[in-house]
């Protein structure tokens, strides 16, 4: 479960804003939110605590907020519902703390529109390193440029949400974290050379895999995965500079 | 289900046993009757008739002290003849051979006035005739034939004509009898897949007793799957409400300066975690909609392989890139994961394998470490079942990994085989039946 980016350090201020993000905590439990609220203070953020829905409804007419970091069992209403209420009125970045680890709840929650999924019980490194994951993806053009839930490409088609590929035949193909974030990268540029330093770039912006591997294992990986008897996987390498997806795009 | 009423199981056994028996009745009776049809040989009867008539004038002419001296004598192998001063009793279920009489008292018509009767001197001996003929002081003659040789194989046909009936009747019988426990029969298979874990409403039919076991089964399915299904949500809570605990301890460690104990810690609440992880995937209570689905095998494998590549261990897949199977692909990926991890745990050397077959899907682990003792093969897919310490091949957790492989491998209807290989190390295979065959209930009769 731990992320662990070396490049992560406590004093570790999050790039591109003068100011520190203002981080709103919703979470029923009293200690847990101390020891929460203190680790956020700790690495650079302005922490609105909240107990209950009320609270952080309060908070979050109060002043601007940068990131909600909402716990999915709430006494009264459910994250859930607070999820979509606050959908409604803001596209601030939300992520879901819940004590289910399953692929179901976190499903739910990114299609209603959560940004990413913090399964407890979660340490300091993964709660700070998922945080700026999400910040630094709510400032690139990628979070913008996929308004859809689902696109298709070459035959195969991708649910976003459920971070799901499936073949031309309809059979899922199991990708990892990394994987799939390439995949998406990719997605995001259809027919153009990508710079690897890019791809790297892009692909860090949400830290779902643990293992260090470089771009071109993680490549030649999702080419694997992506030929089949009929056709090759659709990614050309561009010697010496990077990769290019060799397909158009069709957001459905 | 309206009831209707009924006349219960007893009364409708009593009732087919009655109606059987009742018709076994009226159709040996139409036989009996009929056994009046039956005649013998023109021969026969012409010697029955001489002999019969010789009988009557020998005995008649002797004073009564005679007779029963004279039809002694007259007595040979195949004619018994005996006086008597009274009617003689007759067998209450001998039948009446009327057509055999009438061919008699056609060769010596005076038999007729003499009151001949002849009837089969038993039912069950079939070749003996017994008669008798009045004497003109009204005392009897009474005689028996033996050695008949009727017209047509009158032994045979009567065996036959006797056990038809019956055998049909038993077989009418049997057929209702059947229909009546056909209900408990529906039952007995939903008690079996019940016990697989299936749950099925069986229709409320038949007689009241049994309707009453079937409400009594519908409604004990319910309690139980009530029962259960609480005690999961309880045990599933108690994991979740557990991470909250554990998610405070991982945060207040974070703040440690103490770099041992922050370690320490930190590895008794990874493995706190996992330990609620499994039970919770045992129950199934983190993943309540994992739905079957086509999934790529080939590529699952190879992601996981791959994954423990990147963790610098040493396993090697082997099989094809694309392999396509029916399974829940959350379900299912954990218990590849459970094999791997636990083949890692115990050997240097892995190996995974996929292969599709003619008639299934085969995957197996293998690895080089110490194996199983053959006596605890089975023993460990049983959930919570640790070996003996120093053999330990569940050392952490709670005993679960196996057994959670074990259930969802039988989620999709395949098989899990443990092995210990010749050459050292376990072997584990999962069979899985193919998509082509794979109906879509397996469970289905």
């Amino acid at each position: 479960m731990l992320s662990c980016s070396p490049s992560l350090t406590p004093s570790f201020l999050p790039q591109s804003s003068t100011t520190a993000p203002t981080v709103l905590l919703v979470e029923d439990d009293p200690p847990l939110r101390t020891l929460t609220a203190r680790a956020l203070q700790e690495n650079g953020y302005v922490v609105r605590p909240a107990a209950t829905a009320a609270e952080m409804w309060a908070t979050f007419e109060a002043g601007p907020i940068d990131l909600i970091l909402l716990d999915i069992m709430l006494p009264g209403t459910s994250g859930i519902d607070l999820c979509k209420m606050i959908r409604q009125r803001s596209s601030v970045p939300i992520i879901f703390i819940s004590a289910r680890a399953s692929e179901t709840d976190r499903v739910v929650g990114l299609e209603l529109g959560a940004d990413d999924y913090l399964a407890k019980p979660f340490g300091t490194r993964e709660l700070i390193a998922r945080i700026r994951a999400v910040l630094r993806r709510g400032v690139t053009e990628e979070r913008r440029a996929v308004p859809s839930n689902r696109a298709e490409f070459d035959g195969l088609t991708v649910d976003f949400a459920r971070r799901q590929l499936f073949s031309r035949d309809g059979a899922m193909i199991p990708l990892t974290g990394a994987e799939f974030d390439l995949l998406a990268s990719f997605l995001s540029h259809p027919l153009r050379v990508i710079a690897r330093e890019r791809l790297i770039e892009l692909s860090r912006a949400r830290i779902g895999d643990s293992s260090d591997r470089s771009i071109d294992v993680l490549v030649s990986r999702l080419r694997r995965k992506l030929t089949d008897d009929e056709r090759p996987a659709p990614f050309i390498t561009v010697r010496g500079v990077g990769y290019m997806l060799n397909a158009s795009v069709n957001r459905i | 289900m309206v009831a209707r009423p009924s006349p219960g199981l007893i009364g409708r056994i009593v009732g087919i046993i009655l109606l059987t028996v009742m018709l076994e009745f009226v159709v040996s009776t139409l036989l009996y009757e009929r056994a009046g049809e039956f005649s013998i040989k023109e021969d026969e009867a012409r010697r029955l008739a001489e002999h019969l008539v010789i009988v009557q004038r020998l005995v008649d002419e002797r004073p009564p002290t005679e007779r029963p001296a004279i039809a002694s004598y007259l007595s040979t192998d195949r004619y018994k003849v005996e006086w008597q001063r009274s009617a003689p009793d007759r067998h209450m279920l001998s039948a009446e051979l009327r057509q055999m009489r009438d061919q008699v008292v056609e060769w010596e018509p005076a038999l007729a006035s003499a009151g001949l009767q002849l009837q089969l001197a038993s039912p069950v001996s079939n070749d003996k005739v017994a008669g008798q003929i009045i004497l003109a002081d009204g005392s009897w003659v009474h005689f028996k034939m033996y050695g008949l040789e009727t017209g047509w194989g009158l032994k045979f046909n009567r065996i036959m004509l006797a056990l038809i009936p019956a055998i049909a009747f038993a077989i009418l019988g049997g057929l209702l009898v059947r229909q009546t426990l056909r209900p408990l029969r529906t039952l007995g298979h939903a008690i079996e897949s019940m016990g697989q874990g299936e749950r099925i409403v069986v229709r409320e039919e038949g007689t009241n007793e049994v309707r009453h076991l079937i409400r009594a089964f519908n409604q004990m399915q319910d309690q139980i799957s009530r029962m259960i299904a609480d005690r999961t949500q309880a045990l599933a809570a108690v994991g979740h409400d557990l991470r909250t605990p554990l998610a405070r301890l991982q945060l207040r460690i974070d703040g440690s300066e103490d770099t041992d104990l922050r370690l320490s810690s930190e590895r008794d609440i990874a493995e706190m975690e996992g330990m609620i992880a499994s039970v919770l995937a045992y129950l199934g209570g983190d993943e309540d909609s994992d739905a079957s689905m086509r999934v790529d095998l080939g590529v699952l494998v190879a992601t996981l392989v791959d994954d423990m590549t990147d963790h610098g261990h040493r396993i090697s897949y082997q099989g094809p890139d694309h392999l396509i199977a029916m399974v829940r692909p959350n379900g299912f990926k954990r218990a590849i994961t459970n094999l791997i991890e636990n083949a890692i745990h115990y050997g240097e050397d892995v190996r995974v394998g996929l292969a599709s077959e003619p008639d299934r899907i085969g995957l197996h682990v293998e690895d080089n470490g110490p194996g199983i003792p053959e006596e605890s093969l089975l023993d460990v897919l049983e959930p919570f079942v640790r070996l003996d310490a120093a053999r330990s091949r569940n050392t952490k957790g709670l005993g679960l990994g196996l057994a959670i492989v074990s259930r969802m491998v039988e989620r999709e209807a395949g098989t899990l085989t443990l092995t210990n290989r010749a050459e050292g190390g376990l072997r584990a295979e999962i069979a899985l039946p193919h998509p082509r065959s794979a109906k879509p209930a397996p469970r289905q009769q």
